[in-house]
């Protein structure tokens, strides 16, 4: 019985192993890049999944504040010769800054005011930083080179770069510590209670005004950590970021609000499934319809279902 | 007080239909342009009316774009014929999606329209027989051999046809369903309103003028490129226009639009890379501080002038 409940509870991990194991047998190439690639995604859409779920805003500026980290990360390694992992602390914390100061002087105000203004007031700072990255550095792309990004090693005759397993480290690092955070410490139980029930946190004494601030400022803070690990294998340009905006809703729509799990298995399944399009010859460049594809079934289901998302 | 309005309104379109005879080339560009994002940011203030926060302006411009491009190079039709093709095909798409999409409401609606410009996209750089791939596609005859002051007519045309279909949505019906849905849902539907019916109606309604003006705008210049067709130009700018003018009314996108469009001429030229940031921040400050607009501070400052005299 025991053993049931157990396979029960952790479905979704057991599904996601068979569905690697079954796509490495078959494709190897697409199973290694996808867990790559799709670990990259879930760390991107676990931020996202936070500020959605606990203070119920979608930010549609959440691919520019990663665009922004990308571009803090380049400055500190060109201009300091910081190492771009190292980079990850001083720019993660100015990301903090940033959007403390941020949620300060706009979100706060629109908290109360309807999605509808939400959206519109994100988008509108996605514009604006979007905008601002194309004045200060214009769209030339720029790279950092680090000698470790470009290694690769052979296992079983599938050959595959070893720098981009730390994207699968940092997503399973990322959601353990999320996942204790809102267990173990005081504010983390603060933040889950608040993102189950904001009228009943605050009846209990907790300061919803300054956990949602703190979430907020976090979430664009993790952006830091995918920016500093992003950027010695990405091409540095303003919109390079703008694409995850729409991959981690997804993410988030295919695992319900507050499934911090949910995340990386359905990143991973995404990616897995990304990277099977794009080894089929001639069709690589649809492989971007994959998201949008599995965004709009998903949903569609949950609408039929009627599931309140 | 109602002929003056009219004789208002006849006076402004007298003028407007005169100005290529009265201005130079230059202006008439630029009255093309304002005119091509009043009518985007009409429609979308059409659809934000019903309560749902569209992000596919982009989308069906393009798509219109594409098809009447792809109607006249491949299939030799006449231009204006290719821009009737682009608002059918952007209809019928917006119809078929419509279906599947305007179940959901709210943030799903908003997100998923965003997605369709990015999918258009993604398939018609992947169609590279039918569309040209990556690199756009061109047409030799284009829309009145460049004449510019008869495609201004043509723009100014659809414009009108866009206020009027606007203002007939605005005074019938289906503004008191439109208007209920807005404002509850669950309200409207148990006083009998059919909420799904009413949506995809002025879902195809906006998509159709989207994709005519789409359509219009390609086939002027002859050539359309997926990058430009599907620019984020054509949402961004129209929602800031909507937003500054006053949303929920007609009059609001059209003064938004020439406030706008005059000014980003002027800023064009003082900034010329990342002027766009303006409209980002015109859209935050007007979220934050203006949620009526100009057109609804105007109407506040003389409702409470009326009110005043009626008090004494």
């Amino acid at each position: 019985m025991e053993s049931i409940s157990f396979l029960k509870k952790h479905r979704n991990i057991f599904l996601l192993i068979v569905v690697i194991v079954v796509v490495a047998i078959w494709k190897p190439h697409a199973a290694i890049y996808g867990l790559q690639r799709g670990s990259l995604y879930s760390l991107v859409g676990l931020p996202l999944s936070l500020t959605l779920g606990v203070v119920g805003i979608m930010n549609l500026a959440h691919g520019d504040f990663l665009s922004l980290g990308i571009y803090f990360v380049y400055l500190f390694s060109t201009n300091l010769g910081m190492d771009p992992l190292l980079s990850i602390i001083p720019v993660s914390i100015l990301l903090f800054l940033l959007g403390v100061v941020i949620y300060k002087l706009t979100v706060t105000r629109v908290l109360k005011s309807g999605h509808l203004n939400q959206l519109l007031l994100t988008f509108g700072i996605s514009m604006i930083l979007l905008e601002a990255m194309n004045l200060i550095w214009t769209s030339r792309p720029r790279s950092v080179y680090v000698e470790y990004s470009s290694t690769s090693t052979t296992i079983a005759g599938v050959r595959f770069g070893t720098y981009e397993l730390l994207y699968v480290l940092f997503a399973f690092a990322v959601l353990i510590a999320l996942q204790l955070f809102l267990k173990k410490t005081r504010l983390g139980q603060a933040t889950f209670a608040v993102g189950q029930n904001p009228r009943g946190a605050k009846i209990v004494g907790i300061n919803t005004g300054f956990v949602y601030l703190f979430v907020f400022g976090i979430s664009v803070a993790i952006l830091g950590i995918a920016a500093g690990v992003m950027v010695p294998r990405f091409a540095i340009f303003p919109s390079v970021g703008a694409a995850f905006t729409m991959k981690s809703f997804c993410l988030v729509a295919m695992a319900g609000l507050g499934n911090l799990t949910g995340i990386l298995v359905s990143g991973i399944v995404l990616g897995v499934g990304e990277a099977i399009v794009q080894s089929i010859p001639g069709y690589a460049g649809w492989s971007d319809i994959v998201f949008f594809g599995v965004l709009i079934a998903v949903i569609m289901i949950r609408s039929l279902r009627r599931h309140s998302l | 007080m109602k002929i003056t309005k009219s004789l208002i309104i006849l006076l402004v379109l007298i003028a407007a239909a005169l100005l290529p005879i009265l201005t130079e080339a230059y202006f008439i560009s630029v009255a093309i342009t304002i005119l091509t994002f009043m009518t985007l940011a009409i429609s979308w203030d059409m659809m934000l009316r019903t309560g749902q926060l569209s992000f596919g302006t982009a989308g069906f411009f393009g798509l219109g774009g594409y098809t009447g491009i792809i109607a006249v190079a491949d299939f030799g039709v006449d231009p204006v014929m290719g821009i009737v093709l682009g608002g059918l095909l952007a209809g019928g798409v917006s119809l078929l999606l419509g279906m599947a999409i305007l179940r959901l409401r709210g943030l799903y609606f908003a997100i998923t329209t965003m997605a369709l410009a990015s999918v258009f996209m993604v398939i018609i750089r992947n169609l590279h027989k039918l569309t040209g791939g990556p690199s756009g596609k061109i047409v030799y005859t284009t829309l009145f051999n460049y004449d510019s002051a008869k495609v201004y007519w043509l723009m100014l045309g659809i414009a009108v046809g866009t206020i009027v279909i606007s203002e007939l949505f605005q005074r019938s019906r289906i503004r008191f369903a439109v208007d209920a849905i807005r404002a509850d849902e669950t309200v409207a539907k148990s006083h009998g309103v059919n909420i799904y019916k009413y949506l995809i109606f002025v879902f195809v309604v906006t998509s159709i003028i989207q994709g005519v003006i789409g359509s219009t705008y390609a086939l002027q210049y002859g050539f359309v490129y997926p990058e430009s067709s599907f620019s984020a130009h054509y949402l961004l700018l129209p929602i800031a226009m909507a937003l500054v003018g006053g949303i929920y009314s007609t009059i609001g996108p059209v003064l938004g639009a020439v406030i706008l469009g005059l000014s980003s001429e002027y800023l064009k030229l003082i900034m010329p890379y990342g002027h766009l940031i303006i409209y980002g921040v015109i859209i935050v400050v007007v979220v934050l501080f203006m949620p009526n607009g100009v057109y609804g501070a105007l109407k506040g400052l003389f409702g409470i002038r009326k009110r005043r005299l009626e008090e004494r």
